[in-house]
């Protein structure tokens, strides 16, 4: 199945700006994310704090739900699923 | 013609607007009361354009006082101002530029216990706090009134802005469930600029009946030159606005 994944701020600078990405069925966001650590330099230690523990400063949404919200990095990927990954602003 | 003949503004102050808002939609904006949380990058582009679009009633909330750190951005606030209130220091510009206007100025901090009364009376919230515990007590006081929030924040050159509106579109909380921990963001100046005219413009077209609310969580990438829409959607189980939500005033 194919998902396309679309990268904002400095996460950009890893990925690019949008990228599709081949994945078996019934994978993971988990599984996802360590296939772009794999293939991409420097995004494990972007979104990571440690082994399977995101940074706070990341949001990952799936077809515009904050995975937060679903299974966390266990949400099921499907076919055509977009993944929007980005770290959102504070200051006012 | 004076201030008073021009009020309605079709020779005067606001006649490059009517064209486009109508004589209607420049007296639901005369009527509207609006709440700008916060002073600062944001809040002073917000608040300039919403006085000079003449904004009825707007209700200026920060507890800051203006510090020489702040004037890369916070627009309303000059080198004289330093040390002053920046309440203080903005009415003196926002009343300048529209006397017109009703301001109510208030240095208190938003809080619990006081997000309701800064909320009770108006029409709408619009967000120029810099962190996001505040962030979601203005919009759960959003949600418990059912008025709109427009929410918008900023980082370097990146910065997000969303038009929420309750039982309708995605709240704060179901797009961003916990906020980035709490830092001095580093902002370029212009930044502010980007964002708070893109909420000054959703309150505008909101409160004159123009065009379509921004329905996506919209970002800004200054250093790319570009502007892309997120899809966004509600979360059912939200704690702020879903049907759990607490003090059962979910939507």
């Amino acid at each position: 199945m194919k998902v396309t994944v679309r990268a904002f701020a400095h996460l950009r600078d890893i990925l690019g700006k949008e990228l599709e990405i081949e994945l078996p069925e019934g994978e993971t966001i988990r599984g996802l994310l360590a296939a772009l650590g794999e293939s991409h330099g420097g995004f494990q230690e972007a979104l990571f704090d440690g082994p399977g523990q995101l940074k706070p400063l990341n949001n990952i949404l799936k077809n515009g739900r904050n995975i937060d919200f679903l299974d966390q990095l266990e949400t099921q990927i499907g076919d055509g699923d977009v993944i929007a990954l980005f770290p959102p602003a504070a200051g006012g | 013609m004076g201030e008073k003949e021009n009020r309605n503004g079709l020779n005067g102050r606001y006649s490059r607007q009517i064209p486009i808002l109508g004589v209607e939609g420049q007296e639901k904006i005369r009527q509207a009361r609006v709440l700008i949380a916060g002073a600062g990058g944001l809040g002073s582009v917000i608040a300039l354009y919403l006085a000079a679009a003449g904004i009825g009633f707007i209700r200026l909330v920060d507890h800051d006082r203006v510090d020489s750190s702040n004037l890369n951005r916070q627009i309303l606030h000059w080198s004289g101002d330093i040390n002053q209130p920046k309440t203080a220091s903005a009415e003196k510009k926002l009343l300048a530029l529209n006397p017109q206007i009703s301001l109510e100025i208030d240095s208190g901090t938003i809080d619990e216990s006081s997000v309701s009364v800064f909320a009770g009376d108006v029409d709408l919230i619009v967000d120029a706090m810099d962190n996001f515990p505040t962030r979601y007590l203005l919009n759960r006081a959003a949600v418990a009134r059912r008025i709109p929030f427009f929410h918008g924040a900023v980082r370097g050159f990146y910065g997000q802005a969303a038009t929420i509106l309750p039982g309708r579109t995605a709240c704060l909380r179901c797009i961003f469930p916990e906020g980035p921990p709490a830092e001095t963001s580093p902002i370029v100046g212009a930044t502010c600029g980007v964002i708070g005219s893109i909420q000054a413009t959703e309150v505008i077209k909101y409160l004159s009946g123009k065009g379509t609310p921004l329905g996506k969580l919209l970002f800004w990438d200054g250093l790319h030159g570009e502007m892309d829409g997120i899809d966004i959607s509600r979360n059912p189980s939200c704690i702020d606005c879903g049907p759990f939500a607490v003090g059962g005033e979910g939507t």
